[in-house]
């Protein structure tokens, strides 16, 4: 005999006193039928024995769609404590904006000082130089992007000079299948410099154009990145936290 | 800690949020919302999500809220472990749709993927957290992978059943559920009895081969 079509075994499975005989009699001797019979017996038991499915009450909905508002693109606001003439109207933002080709030279040069940095720095897991040193100019509280879940902090550090900023990771939990690059995105949700990777830990220290700051280019984003030479954010954020 | 009771008693159709009422009168009711079947909406929603679209987001909660939460209350036992795990699922769908590539068997293998994830990063969480040490032992035994996979399949076969679109469904939820004898269903729906008994085995079958779908795409 022909092996059974599901439909069949399923009647076998049904019924088994009310299938053909043939059919019985075929799967008694053919293992595929009689293994799609097994696993036709079992979905039908799990058939049986289900339990309805409780949906959740109403809030945990909205708390998802207030999460998605709240991933949307940072509007372009003052930060607590600047003047507010230093905010910008929406035509002189746009005037002031860095050309492409600035935006990637200052993410290649940052790339190049950030590898760089990140292998003197973290050779032999010793202390980070300059570390406690310089002073704090912004802080940040790194965080998972779907739950308020710690992640570490981020710091940008004076350096003596007024143009050369440093920012200082110390990540925790950032683990990812790929590498982990370090980006500072812009308050306008538009623009993003990438400065480096974590290449062997959770910390690094990248020196940044102190105009990158009032520029608005203040979100430390981690993210977890292929290696697969595409120079773009790949999209998958392990952590993020304003400087502020 | 003590585990949430779930209800094990036959289903009330009235109070299941998936799940929809016979008809009193039998009629054949067309169901447009039916999640693992109407294969077309279900592609539709994993390109608008993979797009970017944002709207796209509650309509997929709406269809696989209900399945997810309860993985996760079975799961972990805990009513605000749940609904912690539920919310960020559908979060993390949002934030990771660039990961995904659409198509409609793997799309909601892919959510599922995305809960027990979840589900196991709490089970971590409680597993740091001695004072909670009852509860892990509760949920973390070396089974609880095996177990995960025989819930997730009891689950998924029945939001299968829930959504197949009638007669067929009501045939199936009447036999399945209601313990109705194929000739009781005849007479229910009034319908010959070899419709419903054709009706029966192809609808096992049919879901026997979604569940497989799903398992594989979880792989």
């Amino acid at each position: 005999m022909r092996h059974a079509d599901p439909d069949e075994l399923a009647g076998l499975v049904l019924d088994r006193d009310g299938a053909p005989a043939e059919l019985a009699d075929h799967v008694a001797t053919c293992d595929d039928c009689a293994a799609l019979a097994d696993a036709l017996a079992v979905t039908l038991g799990l058939a049986r024995t289900s339990v309805p499915l409780v949906a959740p009450p109403a809030r945990v909905r909205q708390n998802v769609l207030d999460a998605l508002v709240a991933e949307r693109p940072a509007p372009v606001t003052a930060a607590p404590g600047q003047p507010t003439d230093t905010v910008t109207s929406l035509d002189t933002r746009r005037s002031r904006r860095v050309p492409w080709w600035t935006t990637l030279v200052a993410a290649a040069a940052a790339l190049v000082l950030g590898v760089g940095l990140g292998a003197l720095v973290n050779r032999d897991g010793a202390e980070t130089p300059g570390e406690g040193t310089g002073q704090v100019l912004m802080a940040a509280d790194l965080s998972a992007l779907d739950r308020p879940e710690g992640r570490g902090t981020a710091e940008a550090v004076s350096t003596g000079s007024d143009d050369v900023l440093t920012i200082r990771v110390r990540a925790s939990k950032v683990a990812g299948d790929g590498l982990r690059e370090v980006w500072l995105i812009n308050l306008d949700g538009k623009r993003m410099v990438s400065l480096g990777f974590l290449a062997s830990g959770e910390t690094g220290e990248f020196e940044v154009p102190a105009r990158l700051m009032d520029e608005g280019y203040r979100i430390v984003d981690i993210s977890d990145e292929p290696d697969d030479g595409d120079p773009t954010h790949s999209g998958v954020s392990l952590a993020r936290g304003e400087l502020a | 800690m003590t585990s949430v009771a779930l209800p094990r008693a036959r289903p009330d159709y009235g109070v299941g949020v998936t799940e929809r009422a016979v008809p009193a009168d039998g009629r054949h009711v067309v169901d447009a919302e039916a999640t693992f079947h109407d294969r077309s909406d279900v592609l539709d929603l994993a390109h608008r999500l993979a797009a970017g679209d944002e709207s796209c987001v509650a309509e997929i909660f709406d269809r696989w809220s209900a399945l997810v939460h309860t993985y996760a209350l079975r799961a972990l036992g805990d009513e605000q472990d749940a609904e912690d795990v539920t919310q960020q699922v559908f979060i993390a769908a949002w934030i990771s749709r660039h990961t995904f590539t659409p198509s409609e068997t793997t799309f909601p293998a892919w959510l599922i993927g995305i809960a027990r994830n979840k589900v196991a990063d709490r089970r971590a969480e409680r597993a740091r957290d001695s004072r909670r040490v009852e509860a892990v032992s509760l949920v973390t035994g070396p089974e609880a992978a095996a177990e995960d996979g025989e819930l997730v399949d009891a689950l998924v076969v029945r939001q299968l059943v829930a959504d197949l679109p009638d007669p067929r469904g009501a045939i199936l939820r009447l036999a399945f559920w209601d313990d109705l004898t194929h000739a009781q269903i005849a007479d229910e729906l009034d319908l010959p009895l070899g419709t419903v008994k054709s009706h029966v085995r192809r609808g096992l079958a049919q879901i026997h081969a979604r569940l497989e779908e799903v398992r594989d795409a979880a792989r």
